[in-house]
């Protein structure tokens, strides 16, 4: 009987209590006993809930303990040229930064000067210092059950404290970049950032993932965000993790009334990507909505999790995904909506649609609603296919090789994510990289294009 | 003025008008559950050694499972070891004549509404009466026999026809498939058994009517359809129970195998009693149902009309084997009070050119759970396939629960899946229309739930069409107020 | 036949009917026009029954009953037909389906056997022919995907084969291009009875082109403000609401 229940998790590798032990020290705010406490208890809830398996219904498409229960180290400090990290800087000129390397904060590159009164932008190590308490507060406050967000909690290195106060709009973008540069032996690391938007507060984030190393590496990321009542974030995610590299990310967030939560992801590479979200709508009036594309092709694997609560009746969520799987690609999306009692004039959408390209990829898709009010609108739709037949031999008849075909149409089916990204650079960005994934078949003038309008 | 659905009342008007008790003589087994009780029920049977051994492999896989916690439904925990695994009407042998049919037992169907001669001569209906788990009567036997169509109790079936049997037995539903199906391969008291051979259409709908009866007990029926090369047949089944206090275990096997250009149609009525209205008694109706199309272009097309039932765990399913075959579902789940239903079905793809079409009409009332819960598996083999998922739900009231969870998994690029849901509710708009019209709110109300759940009941046989309209409209009274 | 003594309705609180009177003789024609938010549409529901509006004050009967007592259906019952101005769709309910449950309904709230299928099939493919309904329109589910036209022609339909004794017209006229108006109030002249009255509520003078009244009143402001004959609507065509009631008044 055990022997069943078991298999839904496993013992975490004995390298991780090694790790911990050997690292806890130095980790920021370790002189600090209330975060050293919180720490401490994050690692035994890991230890306590274990790495899941695929018979734990939360991972049902992914074998994630192939990339995350093995013996890794913290990344050893990398010194990386400029021209490496350039082109990952987004934002434009006016744009604040925070920017990582495995973990560490480049104050070369990180500019966060000239802020108005009142917001707070600074690295989890300084907030270690300066908030330790309101810290340990904000580590100890998310428990979800969840073991990569305990291992987060234990081990956070890099990351950021951000927050607005009421009523201030922050005009130029604010981006988190995050370099894993990846080892001999698997490297990890465990950003962890906290951001408060107060009253009509408004900001727009972009948080980009990069990994520029060819060896194992693990980011496990995770987000809490706090959207007080009318609070505005445009979120931009663009995540080009290297091939060995994989990348968890949760998102926990807990929107107010009246705010507009906006987020698109773009996801190209990685050889397992995991974005969970779990948002909580506490206030009528809220508009929720994500977006994301991934690209999954041999040894990539894009597994998206949407949990959106809707607590409070008369808000509007509407999840939107896409996957692209070439060659040997997995992906898997798990969205699910849930309604609460008393929620009444919900309306809510999720929509997850796939092109399967090739006879040795795989979809799954698992679109589910949880209902507990009757006055609401609530509808979702997945579909799964290859490209359109029609469609195709029309370009090739009109002369496009079959190759560059293939890539336009591809191309339009993922742009209409990728046009969702907030900040024109974000946009250039995705649109560059999707362009080179997609091969010699779209011509320059295409991109030019397509970057000229991004632009 | 208060709006149509400020109060949702719970129903008192609306008796469940199956729940009496017959009583007859029975023979029954003491509670208990262990290789013995298995011994024992086979000898009763009179079953040939080898599936005393495959009910004993059944028991052992059994007893070292665990029940599932997967669905969404809670219960208290089962004591399978206080359950009688075997109760039959007394009788000396079975009847040779329907005239030779316990009175009693007679009774009971007509109070049911379906008399057991009338039905054979008015309807056209061949009909296998199960009463606890033991087949009483087969009507039309000699006319379907002139067909070369067996339609006999599982029991007779592994007397008359044990190469049948034996071959087809368990090859869709395997004893350990899951935790109870294991049970009822163990326990299994009779059901009904269906060859159709080749090229032959059944001329008239085959019917079997459950009945459980004694307290104490469970019903563990299995049915066996085969329909052989170029054959058609459609099956249904209905069912009801006594009101009860205490929960009842129904625990079905139902195994369908389409070989090549075969077409099996199995339609449920589905009226287990549903428990009383704050939650007491009821059926537990934990059921295995799959349909194998094994052969080229065969179809096999499942409708159910679920309304009864304290719990209802269900997913007829279809193992899309040969090239170019076909799976259908069609389901009506009424909930009410304080009834969960988690059901759905799988469509697993592994010919080429396979279809499988869902459609899920999900009605919440009261404080109930209705749960969609399905799989659309498409294996690498399956070039060209399709699926279409319809899924939508009703809920009437803000005390009760829809649910839908649908798995879809691809595994072949030029397959084609397309899944859609909606929730609704019946809106107040549409009420005040068709009273304005002079329609009453109940009648208003079972004629908006129809019209939802019209494209599944287009595809229930004529004569039980009308039953399961009139089904949807009971099964609801009073739940709007 | 309809007496309303000072009708007062309050929906969410605020006042909509401000002590509304006005009463309608069998075989007559009554126009009510009013501006927009002049509490029209509201003194339909009200008479039909909808729930979400609170009698306030005064009273309605409807021959010898008190309508207001009744349930929406019992009023249909007893012959108040309202042709709405947005008619509802029902998905999955076919439109000759709903028709007969409709017509059977009321037969059997007034003690008479239920119509036989074949007469009742002569009778509305009879009247739907006078309509310009195609058969095919008879068989869609109610509403559902109809146009405009189709869906006020349905109404007229519905009323024709249930004949009422007072028939409410919300809008009526409102979406239908020139030709639908006319086969519209062909169908309504056809009903046009000593027994039997009509209420056409209207935004403009149009309809009552085509549907000439006995009667007409203009409300504004919750209350009926003017009523004359059918060259009060020919002058309100011409002054406007404005002109004749006064500024305050035409919200």
């Amino acid at each position: 009987m055990l022997a069943v229940k078991r298999t839904r998790r496993l013992d975490p590798d004995p390298a991780f209590t090694a790790a911990f032990r050997e690292l806890a020290p130095r980790l920021p705010g370790s002189a600090n006993e209330p975060l050293a406490r919180i720490r401490e208890e994050g690692f035994a809830r890991f230890l306590a809930l274990g790495i899941p398996t695929q018979r734990d219904e939360a991972w049902k498409f992914t074998n994630v303990a192939r990339i995350a229960n093995r013996p890794m180290r913290p990344a050893t400090a990398t010194e990386l040229p400029l021209d490496r990290v350039l082109p990952y800087l987004l934002g434009g000129p006016r744009a604040r930064r925070l920017v990582f390397v495995d973990g560490r904060l480049q104050p070369q590159w990180s500019h966060t000067g000239g802020l108005p009164q009142g917001v707070i932008v600074e690295s989890l190590a300084r907030a270690a210092e300066t908030r330790p308490l309101a810290l340990a507060e904000a580590l100890g406050e998310l428990d979800d059950g969840r073991s990569f967000t305990a291992l987060n909690t234990a081990f956070a290195d890099g990351g950021a404290w951000i927050e607005l106060p009421a009523g201030l709009a922050l005009e130029a973008p604010l981006q988190l970049l995050f370099v894993t540069t990846g080892g001999e032996v698997p490297v990890m690391s465990h950003p962890r950032c906290v951001l408060r938007l107060g009253d009509g507060a408004s900001l727009t984030l972009l948080e980009t993932h990069v990994g520029l190393g060819e060896g194992a590496a693990l980011t496990n990321a995770v987000l809490q965000l706090a959207l007080r009542p009318g609070a505005r974030l445009e979120h931009d995610r663009i995540q080009l993790p290297a091939a060995q590299g994989s990348l968890l990310a949760k998102i926990d967030g807990s929107l107010g009334a009246g705010a507009r939560y906006r987020q698109t992801t773009v996801l190209l590479g990685g050889a397992l990507v995991r974005n969970e979200h779990e948002l909580r709508i506490d206030g009528p009036g809220v508009d929720c909505l994500l977006s994301g594309v991934a690209v999954p092709g041999t040894g990539e694997q894009s597994d998206i999790v949407v949990r959106i609560h809707h607590r409070a009746g008369g808000s509007h969520s509407d999840q939107y995904f896409k996957h692209v799987v070439e060659d040997r690609g997995h992906a898997a999306f798990a969205g699910k909506i849930v309604v609460h009692p008393g929620a009444q004039k919900t309306n809510a959408y999720q929509k997850n649609d796939n092109l399967l390209l090739s006879d040795d990829g795989e979809v799954d898709t698992k679109p589910e609603l949880e209902i507990y009010a009757d006055d609401v609108k609530c509808s979702h739709g997945a579909t799964c296919g290859e490209l359109d037949a029609g469609a195709l031999f029309y370009l090739r008849s009109r002369g496009i090789a079959r190759q560059a075909a293939r890539a336009i149409l591809v191309h339009a089916f993922a742009a209409e994510v990728i046009g969702r990204l907030a900040d024109p650079t974000a946009r250039a960005l995705a649109e560059t990289r999707l362009v080179a994934r997609l091969g010699g078949g779209l011509d320059g003038a295409l991109v030019e294009t397509v970057l000229g309008e991004a632009a | 003025m208060a709006t149509a659905f400020d109060t949702v009342k719970d129903y008192t008007e609306a008796e469940y008008k199956y729940g009496f008790v017959t009583p007859v003589e029975e023979d029954r087994f003491p509670p208990g559950l262990n290789e013995e009780v298995v011994r024992r029920l086979s000898a009763k049977k009179e079953e040939p050694a080898w599936l005393t051994e495959w009910r004993l492999a059944a028991l052992r896989r059994f007893l070292s499972m665990e029940v599932p916690d997967w669905q969404k439904v809670r219960f208290a925990p089962i004591d399978f070891q206080a359950i009688s695994y075997y109760a039959a009407p007394r009788q000396k042998e079975r009847p040779k004549s329907l005239d030779e049919i316990d009175p009693e037992i007679r009774r009971t169907y007509d109070k049911l509404g379906i008399p057991i001669r009338e039905q054979e001569i008015l309807a056209g209906v061949a009909v296998d009466y199960v009463f606890d788990s033991v087949s009483v009567a087969t009507t039309f036997k000699r006319k379907l026999e002139q067909l070369g169509v067996i339609f006999c109790s599982m029991s007779e079936a592994v007397r008359e026809h044990p190469e049948l049997v034996r071959k087809y037995l368990g090859s869709v539903v395997p004893p350990g498939d899951n935790f109870f199906a294991a049970l009822n391969s163990a326990v299994f008291s009779d059901g009904s058994f269906v060859y159709v051979p080749k090229g032959v259409r059944c001329p008239m709908e085959l019917s079997t009517y459950f009945r459980i009866n004694a307290a104490g007990t469970g019903q563990f029926e299995r049915t066996l359809i085969i329909a052989d090369e170029g054959s058609y047949v459609s099956y249904l089944e209905g069912c009801t129970a006594p009101m009860r206090d205490e929960n009842q275990l129904h625990a079905a096997v139902v195994e369908l195998v389409a070989l090549d250009d075969a077409e099996i149609k199995y339609s449920t009525v589905q009226n287990w009693y549903p428990g009383d209205k704050e939650g007491r008694g009821g059926i537990y109706n934990f059921v295995t149902k799959r349909g194998a199309c094994r052969g080229k272009r065969s179809k096999i097309s499942w409708t159910q009309v679920e309304t009864g039932s304290a719990i209802t765990w269900k997913y007829p399913s279809c193992i899309l084997q040969g090239d170019d075959s076909v799976g259908e579902f069609y389901s009506v789940a009424v909930t009410n009070h304080r009834q969960q239903a988690d059901t759905g079905t799988k469509m697993i793809h592994i010919g080429k050119r396979t279809r499988s079409r869902i459609v899920s009409k999900g009605i919440s009332a009261g404080r109930s759970d209705n749960t969609y819960r399905g799989l659309v598996r498409i294996l690498k083999s399956a070039e060209g396939a399709r699926n279409h998922t319809q899924c939508d739900s009703m809920l009437i009231g803000d005390r009760c629960g829809a649910h839908t969870v649908p798995y879809i998994e691809v595994q072949n690029k030029t397959a084609r899946c397309e899944h859609e849901a909606t929730t609704s509710k019946i809106s107040e708009d549409q009420l005040f229309y068709c009273r304005q019209r002079g329609i009453s709110e109940e009648d208003a109300v079972a004629l908006i739930v129809n019209g939802f759940c019209r494209e599944v009941m287009n595809e229930l046989p004529m004569e039980f069409a009308v039953e399961a309209r009139k089904l949807l409209g009971i099964s609801l009274e009073g739940s709007v107020g | 036949m309809l007496t309303i003594e000072n009708l007062q309705v309050s929906v969410e609180g605020k006042p909509i009917l401000k002590g509304l009177s006005l009463t309608v003789e069998a075989g007559r024609v009554h126009a009510i026009m009013g501006p927009n938010g002049s509490g029209k549409s509201t003194l339909a529901h009200v008479l039909a029954g909808r729930e979400g509006y609170e009698v306030t004050g005064g009273n309605v009967r409807f021959g010898d009953e008190d309508l207001l007592a009744l349930e929406p259906e019992e009023r249909a019952h007893a012959g108040l037909f309202l042709a709405m101005q947005y008619p509802v769709e029902i998905p999955g309910v076919a439109n000759m389906y709903f028709l007969r449950q409709a017509i059977n309904a009321i037969c059997k709230a007034r003690g008479q056997d239920e119509i036989p299928a074949a007469e009742f099939m002569r009778k509305v493919r009879e009247q739907a022919r006078l309509l310009g309904i195609g058969e095919e329109l008879l068989k869609r589910d109610l509403n559902a995907g109809f146009s405009g036209g189709e869906k006020k022609r349905n109404e007229i339909l519905q009323m024709a084969l249930l004949e009422p004794r007072l028939c409410i017209l919300d809008e009526t006229d409102s979406g239908l291009d020139i030709d639908a108006l006319r086969t519209v109030a062909d169908g309504v002249n056809r009903l046009r009875s000593p027994e039997r009255a009509f209420l056409v509520i209207t935004h403009y003078q149009r309809l009552l082109d085509y549907i000439v009244p006995d009667v007409v009143h203009i409300m504004a402001d919750g209350r009926i403000q003017r009523t004359g004959g059918p060259e009060l609507a020919r002058e309100l065509e011409e002054r406007g609401y404005e002109g004749l009631l006064g500024t305050k008044l035409a919200a």
